[in-house]
């Protein structure tokens, strides 16, 4: 899956003249924690954060006397250049999903200005749309049972466990396989049908293990 | 002793399983056995269910998927959209006559000829929603009842307390946005059980904000979990909505006998919950309280847990 599925094409901008008043007033417009700056020709030059403008302005605040309204003259004062983040991590047009998921984890950002090969913004993925995707691939919200089942780690394992299910004419509506204990794996499925007993019955019978739920790993 | 209905009709054993499946006629067999056999049938009042006014199912589902239900019927097919819901040719009538048995309920408890009704019905609703069946539901027959109470009796305010162990999908969308009907459902997780839905911070939308109470259990839980629950959880939330009609769906799925689940609520648990709903109905709503039968598939637990459910409702 690539990140230009996922990102937010209509993205909120702010240029590097505009204010930090005018740039906090965008984002709880928007209620959206950043906006990426950008020259008038569309080219990424920056990012600022509602966190950058706070640590701009609370140190003027911790000046004995410094009232609301010195603040918002500051605020008005101050181009959103003077404080934004100039190395920006972005993500490219053609990077996946996992590549976000990784620049993301690695650098801590809450967000990717994703850029295409002009170096233009064409939209953003924040770490709630990578969790939204989450969302849809643990398959939650939809109508169905869970069963974890834990395999030998050897191919073919898994393949057997869809055709039990498959021979009960039930839909497997999502899937995920992770690494458990020494030579083992977890896999974790979501089944549309309430009547899971004679499901686990058969899994269980063909050999595999199938998790208590309070034992449940992922 | 209290008059309590027993709602039944010989019909509901018509609609059978084209498969092996939990959800079978045998499961009303054991109970009016078990019932008859410990001397309690003859204690309540018998009330036969009759087939409901279009108005009344309409009151809660589609026309098209009505149309769609008895066609797939007629025609033969053996489920409905998912697998798990199975379908005969009696199924769509049948469950007319089992909203009709929530119907023919509320109407003796509404018209005072009983005090309290239990209705041993089947097909069970509470996945049922407008215009789905799943999860072996296909009409709402809680649903309705709750409409026709207040489309016919004058009730203003229904409360549903549903403690079968799976989330109540079906009622919940019904009345997602209706602040009259409040919803609250003790279920096992969401993330382990079916339908998968039924999180804390479901709490209806718009005007129905706060008229939907979830209540989520871990796997493991039982009648410790479930007491506190319904003290500490329901009860402040029935102050606060002032009922005139409780309606139980009730399902008796999360004993821990059950295959479908995971929670480990025994007979006591039952017991409990069935008096504290029935002292709630006494302060708020004149001891008015129509139980519906929803799931339960162990047969030995659920005869034996639908034996006190009734004790209980007769008030012994």
């Amino acid at each position: 899956m690539f990140v230009a599925r996922r990102m937010k094409k209509n993205i909120v901008t702010a240029a590097p003249s505009a204010s930090l008043f005018e740039a906090r007033r965008r984002m709880l417009e928007h209620t959206i924690p950043q906006l990426p700056v950008v020259s008038e020709d569309g080219t990424l030059v920056g990012i600022v954060s509602d966190r950058d403008i706070r640590a701009a302005v609370l140190p003027a605040g911790l000046v004995p006397g410094f009232t609301a309204g010195e603040a918002e003259r500051f605020m008005k004062s101050t181009p959103v250049e003077r404080v934004m983040t100039r190395k920006v991590v972005t993500a490219a047009l053609t990077d996946t999903l996992e590549d976000a998921i990784v620049l993301l984890h690695d650098f801590r950002v809450n967000a990717l200005p994703v850029v295409d090969s002009a170096g233009k913004v064409a939209g953003i993925i924040s770490r709630t749309d990578v969790l939204e995707a989450f969302i849809d691939a643990f398959g939650v919200g939809e109508v169905s049972s869970r069963l974890e089942v834990v395999v030998p780690d050897r191919p073919g394992m898994l393949a057997q466990l869809a055709a039990i299910i498959g021979s009960f004419h039930v839909n497997i509506t999502s899937v995920l396989s992770i690494p458990h204990e020494e030579g083992k794996r977890a896999d974790f499925l979501r089944v549309a049908t309430m009547n899971v007993g004679p499901i686990r019955k058969a899994i269980e019978e063909a050999g595999f293990e199938i998790l208590d739920p309070s034992k449940f790993i992922l | 002793m209290k008059r309590v209905a027993w709602v039944y009709h010989p019909d509901y054993l018509l609609h059978a399983p084209p498969f092996e499946h939990p959800e079978s006629p045998e499961r009303l067999v054991a109970i009016t056995d078990h019932l008859g056999r410990v001397g309690l049938i003859e204690r309540m009042v018998p009330v036969t269910p009759e087939y409901p006014e279009d108005a009344d199912i309409l009151s809660v589902h589609d026309p098209e998927y009505l149309n769609k239900l008895e066609h797939a019927c007629r025609r033969g097919d053996l489920t409905l959209d998912s697998e798990d819901t199975y379908l005969n040719r009696h199924s769509f009538n049948i469950a007319l006559l089992s909203a009709g048995g929530a119907i023919a309920g509320a109407k003796a408890v509404a018209e005072g000829t009983v005090d309290r009704a239990f209705c041993a019905i089947r097909p069970p609703g509470h996945h049922a929603g407008s215009d789905v069946g799943m999860g072996f539901c296909l009409l709402n027959n809680a649903a309705v009842a709750a409409r026709y109470l207040q489309a016919r009796h004058g009730v203003g305010k229904v409360l549903i307390v549903d403690w079968d162990v799976h989330h109540g999908n079906g009622t919940q969308n019904i009345f997602l946005e209706d602040p009259t009907v409040f919803y609250f459902s003790i279920h096992e997780h969401p993330t382990f059980l079916y339908p998968g839905t039924g999180r804390r911070w479901e709490i209806g939308k718009g005007k129905g904000e706060g008229a939907t109470l979830n209540a989520p259990m871990a796997p493991g839980a039982g009648d410790g979990e479930f007491r506190t629950t319904f003290e500490q959880t329901l009860e402040p939330a029935v102050v606060r909505f002032r009922p005139e009609v409780i309606l139980i769906s009730a399902g008796f799925d999360a004993h821990r006998d059950d295959p479908l689940a995971d929670l480990h609520v025994t007979e006591e648990g039952f017991r409990f919950m069935t008096r504290h709903v029935l002292a709630l109905a006494d302060r708020f709503c004149e001891g008015k309280v129509v139980s519906i039968l929803e799931g339960g598939y162990e047969i030995s637990s659920l005869t034996s847990c639908i034996e006190i459910h009734v004790r209980e409702l007769l008030g012994e």
